[in-house]
């Protein structure tokens, strides 16, 4: 059973797979926030298709809204030259592109020979948000609090080590 | 299913190759976002086609993306740090072990 | 779809719950108290860690949350080395909090607290999802800890390494776990073992893309576990990290990625095995990493003139002794990873504490400057003695027994099954490999004994330090000669992990 790819997958995935290569390769670290900030929001819309809104939606908040705007502080705070162009890549960068093309060519091959995916008859509906908030007070309420142990050990790390000492 | 499958494994290699090459570290850090968004990709696309009762993949996205940004931010005020220390945030500064 | 109430049962996991709290009172306290007195809110932790301890051992076994937290024998065994580890790390960073850590002392000790919470957290889980937040839980105060002291180079790098490859080896185990996710269409490991065999049943196999994800959930734990070749990062991040930091990463962290790959591999693909591999086949795999560990670890160390790297590079031969018992896959293994595991807790976090000392008097830690200790202080250099020589594994003392019974765990496997030369090929190596290993231990006891100079230093440890490493040494000597209680201990592990007999 194969769902019915559409136009949009497409076009989003061209623009997921295009910004993430200028990510990576391009030299101002500046724009590659902004190529980074283009292609989640496109992964925001491969969620959309797959029936994951609030998914979407939190992607949207989390790393459009709150992550990028950290990169982009940082990298505001930190390059004393914003537009300068340097060498963006170390030495060992032939090696590392055929690992990585290896791993592609090698990961895709290995999706397509498996044939032992237990597809079920119905895919999943939309609207599941009120369900996946069921979820979260229910079957997941463990790791739901204790992602938020998490968020706070991360928040009172970057606290300390941020905080400028008074001496 | 499998070109969202495919999809995710191109963007995970090219998120590995960023971490590789990277010699900024705010780009190594912009890399580990896509490896943490292509398994995303692949837990929502199992949960669709596969997994259809329950909701196990998206919650477990949900939860890579939470920890995604704690880590982000973690990331970033030890980015701010070596800033402090070297006046630069390429990997060659604080490269002064050998690896 | 009805959405019952999970059984909350949250008397199972108070330890977890009471740590987390601590960690509040301890900052709250630290804040309040002006940060004045480091060695109060130092104390306040030690407490604290004891009251958990108590509590663990009140709680009984049970399940909490449906299915998410377990309270069973693996579980307790290893909540009681992470408590352990953190009790002495806590204990020998009092030097460090009256020299160096002047700011956030209460947040560092919280940061630790937070941290042991998440290895309890994890040891209790059933289920992928867990597993991962509980080893993000751990992780992610470590990767602060690390670059704690803000304005040292070293230990600023040994935090951004730390935190490149956490973030890094996690990104590698969540792409693995999805595809896991995907083929058996569960997280939960005891629903995955099933579908195993359902889908085997059905397809006849398991999918071929099922190899690509053991390889990124055994690289991801690799990382974590500093075996080679993702070896690479420990000897930095020790040696540039608080050393009280360093000692909880070599026991604390350590024994996270250890649960986590026995929960997954042990214990979620056992299963797997069976129908498609020969458990031997998947054990060769873990025999190759483990031999990779204790070479490269045990010849890499000769080199060091640093302790703390040479102890960074012992640590990663340690986890190739302790994957040997993995390699078993039995229930003597287990039982022979878990005592190992229990004994490497006194001798490393021993030896790591007296290098914290000496640092504190004399901030170095370069192996040349312990020369002539023996004349000046010569009880703390026995225990330093006492402590490599269990690491080495000498017989009276507990490192020998926690070595001889790994080995012996794989040879009676050997002894039961085909095919398996292999096996007492890799009980050579190891044993070849301690030979090494004395030498490196044996070079630092040489200088510190043997040198022709005196040491201008003479050692003085405050009273929590004097205490770790009084428990240590205990614990070295007295499990060397009496090893029963903890062995029954350790034997009880498999009765919660799902072997076949």
């Amino acid at each position: 059973m194969e769902h019915q790819i559409s136009s949009a997958f497409w076009v989003l995935s061209f623009v997921i797979l295009t910004s993430a290569i200028l990510l990576v390769s391009l030299k101002n670290v500046f724009h590659c926030a902004l190529f980074m900030v283009l292609c989640l929001f496109s992964v925001a819309g491969i969620f959309i298709l797959l029936d994951a809104e609030f998914l979407a939606a939190a992607q949207v908040l989390i790393y459009v809204g709150a992550v990028s705007i950290l990169m982009i502080f940082a990298i505001m705070l930190t390059n004393n030259l914003t537009n300068r162009v340097i060498k963006q890549t170390n030495e060992n960068g032939l090696v590392s592109l055929f690992v990585c093309l290896s791993f592609a060519v090698g990961a895709i091959m290995l999706i397509s020979k498996t044939h032992s995916w237990n597809y079920r008859a119905n895919e999943l509906g939309h609207d599941n948000s009120l369900i996946l908030g069921k979820y979260l007070m229910t079957e997941f309420m463990l790791p739901f609090e204790v992602i938020s142990v998490l968020l706070l050990a991360a928040m009172i790390g970057a606290i300390a080590l941020a905080r400028k000492e008074r001496s | 299913m499998f070109y969202y499958l495919a999809l995710a494994a191109m963007l995970f290699s090219i998120g590995l190759f960023g971490v590789l090459t990277r010699r900024n570290t705010i780009g190594i850090l912009m890399s580990l976002e896509l490896m943490f968004n292509a398994a995303n990709i692949n837990f929502v696309a199992f949960n669709k086609f596969i997994v259809t009762d329950g909701l196990t993949g998206q919650i477990f996205a949900m939860f890579i993306i939470a920890v995604a940004a704690a880590e982000a931010a973690l990331g970033l005020a030890i980015v701010l740090l070596i800033y402090r220390n070297w006046r630069g945030i390429d990997t060659e500064h604080y490269n002064v072990m050998k690896w | 779809m009805d959405f019952p109430f999970p059984e909350y049962n949250l008397q199972y996991m108070l330890p977890e719950i009471f740590l987390f709290v601590w960690a509040l009172v301890v900052i709250s306290f630290d804040l309040l108290s002006k940060r004045n007195n480091g060695s109060t809110t130092g104390y306040l932790t030690l407490f604290g860690i004891a009251i958990a301890g108590l509590l663990l051992g009140l709680v009984g076994n049970g399940k909490g949350f449906g299915k998410m937290f377990i309270n069973d024998n693996v579980a307790v065994f290893f909540k009681v080395i992470f408590l352990g580890a953190a009790f002495m790390a806590v204990g020998s960073s009092f030097g460090v909090m009256q020299k160096k850590i002047v700011n956030h002392r209460g947040e560092f000790y919280a940061l630790l607290l937070m941290s042991t919470t998440g290895m309890m957290f994890l040891s209790s889980s059933q289920e992928l999802l867990s597993i991962y937040l509980g080893l993000e839980l751990t992780t992610i105060p470590l990767f602060a800890m690390a670059a704690f002291y803000k304005d040292d180079k070293l230990s600023v790098e040994s935090g951004i390494k730390y935190f490149i490859i956490g973030a890094f080896s996690s990104a590698l185990m969540v792409y693995g776990m999805s595809f896991l996710y995907g083929l058996t269409g569960s997280t939960d490991l005891a629903q995955m073992k099933v579908a195993f065999f359902k889908t085997h049943l059905q397809f006849g196999d398991m999918g071929i893309v099922m190899i690509l994800a053991l390889i990124m959930l055994a690289a991801g734990i690799g990382f974590k576990l500093a075996l080679p070749p993702f070896h690479q990062w420990a000897p930095d991040v020790y040696e540039g990290a608080p050393t009280p930091v360093a000692a909880f990463l070599s026991v604390g962290s350590k024994g996270a990625g250890l649960i986590a790959f026995a929960k997954i591999f042990v214990d979620g693909l056992y299963a797997y095995h069976s129908p498609d591999m020969a458990p031997n086949d998947w054990g060769m795999l873990i025999g190759i990493l483990a031999i990779a560990a204790m070479v490269l670890g045990n010849v890499l160390a000769i080199r060091q003139t640093n302790i703390k790297r040479m102890l960074a590079y012992s640590s990663i031969a340690q986890a190739g002794y302790i994957m040997i018992g993995m390699v078993a896959l039995s229930a003597s293994g287990i039982a022979s990873v878990g005592f190992y595991l229990f004994i490497y807790l006194f001798a490393n976090m021993g030896a790591f504490a007296a290098v914290a000392v000496f640092e504190d008097m004399t901030g170095s830690c370069q192996i040349k400057s312990y020369a002539g200790l023996a004349r000046t202080s010569p009880f703390f250099s026995a225990v330093m003695a006492v402590f490599l020589l269990s690491l080495a594994g000498i017989p009276p003392l507990a490192g020998f027994l926690a070595k001889y019974y790994v080995f012996a765990s794989v040879v009676d496997v050997a002894q039961r099954s085909a095919d398996s030369s292999w096996m007492y090929w890799m009980v050579g190596i190891g044993l070849l490999t301690t030979v090494f290993a004395l030498f490196y231990y044996a070079n630092v006891i040489k200088v510190m004994f043997f040198s022709p100079e005196t040491s201008p230093y003479k050692v003085e440890a405050p009273l929590p330090a004097k205490a770790v490493l009084a428990i240590g040494v205990i614990g070295v000597l007295l499990f060397g000669l009496y090893p029963e209680p903890i062995l029954q201990f350790a034997t009880g592990i498999s009765s919660s992990l799902h072997f076949m007999p």
